[in-house]
């Protein structure tokens, strides 16, 4: 940990083209997650409310 | 410490504010083998638990207890990356080897850790939920921050963070939990010393490199073979007991009593190997075969009561 102070005020530097396909591949994966999440809990909602959600009052 | 890991906490000081990590990276923050193991014995509370669940809220609280099993094993990784750094195993980790930010990891543990617990508490109950938040703190704060670097009986003590989830998937069907899935912490909690000290035979210079103070490090060799077997000892009876109290049938019988006899068995060997190469391949067989135990006994408890393969034992006329 033998870093210059002053390096750290450097800007940081440029993303290559392989960082960024890495970063988009992982924002794809992220979407899925929360896509998955959406469907997860509405899956689970019909599961908790049941049979009777069909069965109500208009 | 690595290089790699220098710079990429320097960076987390001043410049990068995100890593180029990929899905891969944060998976493998996860754990995926020990959630795996969680997954199987948390599957094992719940099929052997005096009880029914929809099978919908089941996989959607299975998924909660891993993701929390996950969460937690993400905050040790967070904990531990000095360490994790300089030995040899785990150098190769997303955060030591600089894929992923210290703070990343963090931010990754802490929230699926809530949103794990919070999930847990809507779909099953609200024991189970706090039954998950007390294991995810056990592992992340009293095993990880406290005891791991603290004392050789770390795993030993820690052991109980990864026995508790049968005793969830217990409370998740039942909103309780009862003797089944106390048997089932035991046989968990019995079986990681000897599991995690085959290892630390194995890797004990790793260990003294970052300073942990496994059992061979702090007791000798000669003491952790001793405590290996009579551990075995212990836990091969108790992993017997589902089939005496009824949880079991005829096949977990027969399949406890063989494999339970092949861990004492090797862990004979462990102790009686004791040098050169012979010793280290003793102590690995131990360790290999350890997990091939613990999952071949809860797939057939799985198998037995939630496969229907279950040929109970003949009750003994008194």
């Amino acid at each position: 940990m033998s870093q210059d102070p002053q390096d750290r005020k450097q800007p940081p530097a440029a993303f290559s083209p392989e960082d960024m396909a890495r970063r988009n591949r992982r924002s794809v994966a992220l979407a899925l997650v929360l896509g998955g999440l959406v469907l997860f809990f509405f899956i689970v909602t019909l599961a908790k409310t049941g049979p009777a959600i069909l069965n109500r009052p208009l | 410490m690595s290089a790699a890991f220098d710079q990429i906490t320097q960076a987390d000081d001043g410049v990068a504010l995100s890593s180029t990590g990929e899905a891969r990276d944060f998976f493998a923050l996860l754990k995926p083998r020990v959630m795996f193991l969680v997954i199987v014995t948390a599957l094992g509370g719940m099929v052997a638990a005096p009880g029914t669940v929809n099978p919908v809220i089941g996989f959607a609280a299975l998924l909660a207890i891993s993701v929390g099993a996950g969460a937690s094993g993400c905050l040790n990784m967070w904990w531990d990356a000095d360490i994790d750094a300089v030995m040899a195993r785990t150098a190769g980790r997303p955060i030591p080897a600089g894929r992923i930010l210290p703070s990343e990891a963090l931010a990754f543990g802490l929230t699926l850790s809530i949103g794990s617990v919070l999930v847990l508490g809507l779909v099953a109950n609200l024991l189970s939920a706090a039954m998950l938040a007390f294991t995810i703190f056990f592992y992340a704060v009293v095993y990880s921050m406290w005891l791991k670097r603290a004392t050789p009986q770390n795993i030993v003590i820690g052991g109980a963070a990864g026995a508790f989830p049968p005793m969830i998937g217990e409370a998740v069907v039942t909103g309780d939990f009862g003797l089944t899935s106390i048997v089932l912490f035991a046989i968990i909690f019995l079986w990681t010393p000897p599991h995690f000290w085959a290892l630390a035979l194995v890797k004990s210079g790793d260990y003294a490199r970052a300073g942990i103070p496994m059992l061979p490090n702090v007791a000798g060799p000669a003491a952790t073979r001793r405590q290996i077997v009579a551990y075995t000892l212990v836990l091969t009876p108790v992993a017997v007991l589902p089939a005496l109290m009824g949880f079991g049938g005829l096949i977990y019988l027969v399949v406890s009593v063989v494999t339970g006899l092949a861990m004492i068995g090797l862990s004979l060997r462990v102790l009686k190997v004791t040098e050169g190469e012979p010793a280290n391949k003793a102590a690995y067989a131990l360790f290999g075969f350890s997990i091939l135990y613990l999952f071949l006994l809860f797939a057939v408890l799985l198998a037995e009561n939630g496969l229907g393969l279950m040929w109970a034992l003949p009750k003994v006329q008194g």
